[in-house]
């Protein structure tokens, strides 16, 4: 039995819809970006595995750029985890509800 | 090779389910450097050794240790977070089987595309596999490169005006 493309695309699959019910489930800052990074991740196993399929570079290359992407948004959520925390004492989202009615 | 293959399945997706299941943010932060390192075996049997190396320098290495410093820094290690709001399981484990159906469906009934013989693991063996990315870098995508060094240079600067009093 062969491992072919679809075998990649479907554990890429596996681990972005882990990343997404992580999103949606829990309450912490920081676990949230940690299944944000998952999802990051599904996405670059995605590309890579479909770029050597198809015996092109481009998914490649992309990979780098989003790893580019990924680096300044965790610059970017750390910074705002840290402000945040300042401001409440705490990272539960549930805590930041300025905007509610 | 096969086995290979699922033995990183099964540590890619144990880990990564680690990750939104335990309490302790350290915890989690620590099970996804082993997804990350499932990735990189991913990669490294898709004949692409710069970007397994990449990963782990990149993830493993510096974004990972930098939420492991951010959660010391606030202390956070004791904060558990427990899910316990029942709508939000619902809707969340409910969105994602749709979500995941779609894909798995769409998987299933995409039109087959053919592969092409530009870049075979036999050229790239032959060029170098971080010479071409380099290639690609400096020459097709050079643009996309320069906007993602002012993108860097954005976020260094966005993040420390976040983090300043």
């Amino acid at each position: 039995m062969n491992v072919n493309v679809n075998d990649y695309l479907a554990v890429a699959s596996i681990i972005f819809c882990i990343g997404a019910l992580g999103v949606l489930i829990r309450k912490n800052l920081i676990t949230i970006f940690l299944s944000l990074e998952l999802m990051f991740n599904a996405a670059n196993l995605g590309f890579v595995a479909v770029s050597e399929y198809l015996n092109l570079m481009s998914g490649d290359i992309f990979v780098i750029f989003i790893m580019v992407v990924a680096a300044a948004e965790a610059a970017i959520l750390l910074g705002i985890a840290i402000a945040f925390y300042r401001e409440k004492g705490t990272i539960n989202i549930d805590k930041a509800n300025e905007l509610k009615m | 090779m096969e086995a290979l293959f699922y033995i990183f399945s099964i540590i890619a997706i144990f880990s990564a389910l680690m990750v939104i299941l335990v309490k302790n943010p350290l915890t989690s932060a620590l099970y996804i450097i082993l997804c990350f390192f499932a990735l990189a075996g991913f990669y490294i049997l898709l004949n692409m050794q710069f970007l397994a190396a990449m990963q782990i320098l990149v993830y493993a290495g510096a974004i990972i240790v930098l939420i492991v410093l951010v959660i010391m820094l606030l202390n956070l290690a004791k904060a558990k977070d427990t899910i316990k709001d029942f709508h939000q399981l619902a809707v969340g484990v409910i969105s994602v089987l749709l979500l995941f159906a779609e894909v798995i469906l769409y998987l299933n009934t995409a039109g087959e595309s053919k592969p092409t013989d530009i870049y075979t693991n036999a050229v790239i063996n032959k060029i170098g596999n971080t010479q071409i990315i380099g290639q690609f870098l400096f020459t097709k995508y050079v643009f996309p490169f320069e906007v993602a060094s002012i993108l860097l240079l954005v976020a260094v600067i966005g993040a420390y005006i976040f983090a300043k009093k």
